[in-house]
């Protein structure tokens, strides 16, 4: 059982971080070689494995269903009671990853911006208005797109008391 | 020439910014006609403030915001997960392009983004940065 533990504390892992691949991989064998098992049985038994919970959170499954899954598939009382509770534990993390996960149209990845002031032009020889200039960096699909937008000053005052508006409202949501 | 010649002389009075019929007055001629010149003098100051303002409208810039819609969603289920309630904010900005390079129809291309709750959030304090940098120089 103390083979189980390490195992599973293994699998969490790559749960939480599934950006970690090598280091998955790493680790897997590594336990293979510790307990003189061979990688390509354990290689199965873990994507086996791995099913469950990837069902789970995609179905919000509580603790006790998982539980309940793993006992039907064959795995003994203590192991699934174990894997569960690590599941409880992990299931924060592994939630926020999914909806994480989820489409966006357009993302917002980031906002720059800086002041200018036209102090003259062709037309005008005296000029002196203030201006916001914003950067915003959109991923569209898996590019980013940077979008470049003049505000004047009333328009980034209204600008900002709607974004305050829209704050107020997805706090009423959560 | 005498359109060409009139532009000219309602271009000078915009760019030098000349409010006062006196200053008007002095850029004709010794001998105009002196009931033509006012009744120029008069139209053009009638008229100076808004071809300043259309001027200044139009003075070479980047993309203008024209205007601004939101919508917050609730995500209720996806691909990697069947149930949640995630709320999500949907934000168009109306964008016009630089008005000198479009001529007489700028085009307007609408952008929808979407921001999470931490992004708006993230958001919102640059926001307040900038209001403070504002409030900073208003007050200097």
């Amino acid at each position: 059982s103390q083979q189980f533990s390490a195992l599973t504390e293994v699998l969490f892992r790559f749960l939480t971080e599934p950006k970690e691949v090598e280091r998955f991989l790493t680790q897997l064998s590594d336990f293979a070689t510790m307990n003189k098992i061979s990688l390509g049985p354990l290689k199965n038994i873990v994507k086996s494995i791995l099913l469950v919970p990837n069902g789970a959170l995609k179905r919000n499954l509580s603790p006790e269903q998982v539980r309940a899954d793993f006992i039907a598939l064959g795995l003994s009382e203590e192991k699934a009671s174990y894997f569960a509770e690590q599941w409880k534990v992990n299931s924060p993390t592994l939630t926020r990853l999914a909806v994480g996960q989820t489409l966006m149209i357009n993302q917002l990845i980031d906002m720059e911006w800086k002041f200018g002031v036209t102090a003259g032009s062709s037309e005008l020889e005296k000029v002196g208005s203030i201006f916001l200039q914003l950067k915003l960096v959109i991923k569209k699909g898996s590019q980013l797109e940077n979008v470049y937008v003049e505000l004047t000053l009333p328009q980034f005052y209204s600008f900002l008391h709607e974004m305050e508006r829209v704050k107020t409202s997805l706090e009423s949501f959560s | 020439q005498l359109v060409s010649a009139l532009h000219n002389l309602t271009r000078h009075v915009v760019y030098r910014g000349l409010t006062r019929a006196e200053d008007i007055l002095c850029l004709f001629p010794e001998n105009f006609h002196q009931n033509l010149k006012n009744l120029l003098t008069k139209i053009i100051l009638e008229n100076i403030s808004a071809w300043r303002n259309e001027a200044q409208a139009s003075k070479i810039s980047l993309p203008r915001l024209v205007d601004m819609d939101w919508r917050v969603d609730i995500k209720t289920s996806s691909d990697s997960i069947v149930r949640m309630a995630v709320p999500t904010c949907l934000l168009q900005l109306k964008i016009q392009e630089d008005a000198a390079l479009c001529g007489n129809n700028p085009v307007v291309s609408a952008l929808t983004v979407e921001l999470s709750k931490e992004t708006l959030d993230t958001m919102l304090e640059g926001l307040g940065r900038i209001r403070d940098q504002l409030s900073a120089v208003a007050n200097k």
